[in-house]
């Protein structure tokens, strides 16, 4: 596995200063997506490793990916394995 | 006998064939117009989507159901409590200050403000982007939406209820305006019975919702649904304003004012 620890993410529109990728924060992120739309926490968990496996291969060789990016991958893969959640993970930011 | 009377009551005639204290319009009149002004105020979705957000962020969040319904419960009773409250504070600022010259500039004002705010609804009561994107300023969409995340106890929900009808007031004070000079020109018991008529009707889509998120519905459905109604639902809240303000146009300004016309001739 990559060292992910040394990929630095910058954050939306780039006022917030950069930090280092946290895999538990993208796993945290979309297991609450999958739990919001009532899926059982055993295939919840089992989403959640795979997108982060998925990201993580993506951004394994390149030292600097925007939040943006990191949140579109996850979103591409969620979609194919989890299409409820996928779509409340990408609007969650377009309801109010 | 019994629907005789219960005609007479209705429209406000008592034994002897006069009309009761109601001045423009009779009780049955009266509450259909609350109960229009009543359906504008509820397709306004900013408390739907902070219900939604609310929801979706406990469930995700693995807290209990008893707590769901708890936050769902103390959110909808907030909106309950500063609904009735900002109507009956309308309600009875109209009716220390309006006489009857008053009376008529005041339906002038609240037609002209309907108009307004249908035509503001059509525009921009949606933004035009994916999802259920609402007029608010950002940085008042941000906090709300952050402090939604974060809300965690009963009372922090009531608030957040309380607060999703202070930030719409600028939507729906009209059909709270035309609520309250409708509900002047009653009688105190009809006005307390217009006042809870109103609060329900304008609920109703809260009370949907969170019967069917309690019943365990996905929130995925209720905001996909809602994304694929939102420009039906802008368009019917313009269009209802509208309609509603030129009726009230025709029916409080211009007929009062053509029968005084013809009167005096």
């Amino acid at each position: 596995m990559p060292n992910t620890s040394l990929i630095d993410v910058v954050k939306r529109g780039g006022k917030r200063p950069t930090e280092h990728f946290d895999r538990e924060k993208l796993y945290a992120s979309v297991l609450a997506a999958c739990l919001s739309v009532r899926s059982p926490q055993g295939m919840a968990e089992s989403a959640a490793d795979s997108v982060c496996g998925t990201v993580i291969a993506w951004c394994a060789n390149k030292p600097e990916v925007t939040s943006d990016d990191l949140r579109r991958v996850a979103a591409n893969h969620l979609t194919v394995i989890h299409p409820e959640a996928a779509y409340l993970y990408k609007h969650h930011r377009l309801v109010l | 006998m019994y629907l005789f009377c219960l005609y007479r009551y209705a429209y406000g005639i008592n034994s002897v064939g006069l009309y009761l204290k109601i001045k423009h319009m009779n009780i049955l009149d009266a509450f259909i117009i609350v109960a229009v002004a009543a359906l504008i105020h509820a397709s306004f979705q900013l408390s739907v989507s902070m219900l939604t957000m609310l929801s979706s962020h406990t469930i995700g969040a693995k807290r209990s159901h008893a707590r769901l319904l708890g936050l769902t419960n103390a959110f909808t009773f907030g909106v309950m409590v500063m609904t009735i409250l900002v109507l009956s504070t309308i309600s009875l600022i109209m009716q220390l200050s309006l006489n009857d010259s008053a009376n008529l500039i005041a339906w002038v004002a609240t037609c002209g403000l309907m108009f307004g705010l249908g035509i503001s609804v059509w525009i921009f009561y949606y933004r035009k982007e994916q999802g259920t994107t609402l007029w608010l300023p950002r940085s008042l969409a941000r906090y709300l939406s952050d402090r939604t995340k974060a809300t965690k106890q009963a009372g922090e929900a009531f608030g957040l209820g309380v607060s999703s009808v202070i930030a719409e007031l600028l939507f729906i004070a009209a059909p709270i305006m035309v609520s309250a000079l409708v509900l002047v020109e009653l009688s105190p018991i009809w006005q307390l019975t217009g006042i809870a008529f109103y609060t329900l009707i304008s609920l109703l889509p809260l009370f949907i919702v969170s019967g069917l998120i309690g019943s365990g519905h996905k929130i995925s459905h209720i905001q996909r649904w809602r994304e694929q109604n939102k420009s039906f639902l802008q368009f019917i809240a313009g269009s209802s304003l509208v309609a509603l303000g030129f009726y009230l146009y025709v029916d409080q300004v211009l007929t009062p004012t053509v029968m005084a016309a013809a009167g005096s001739l």
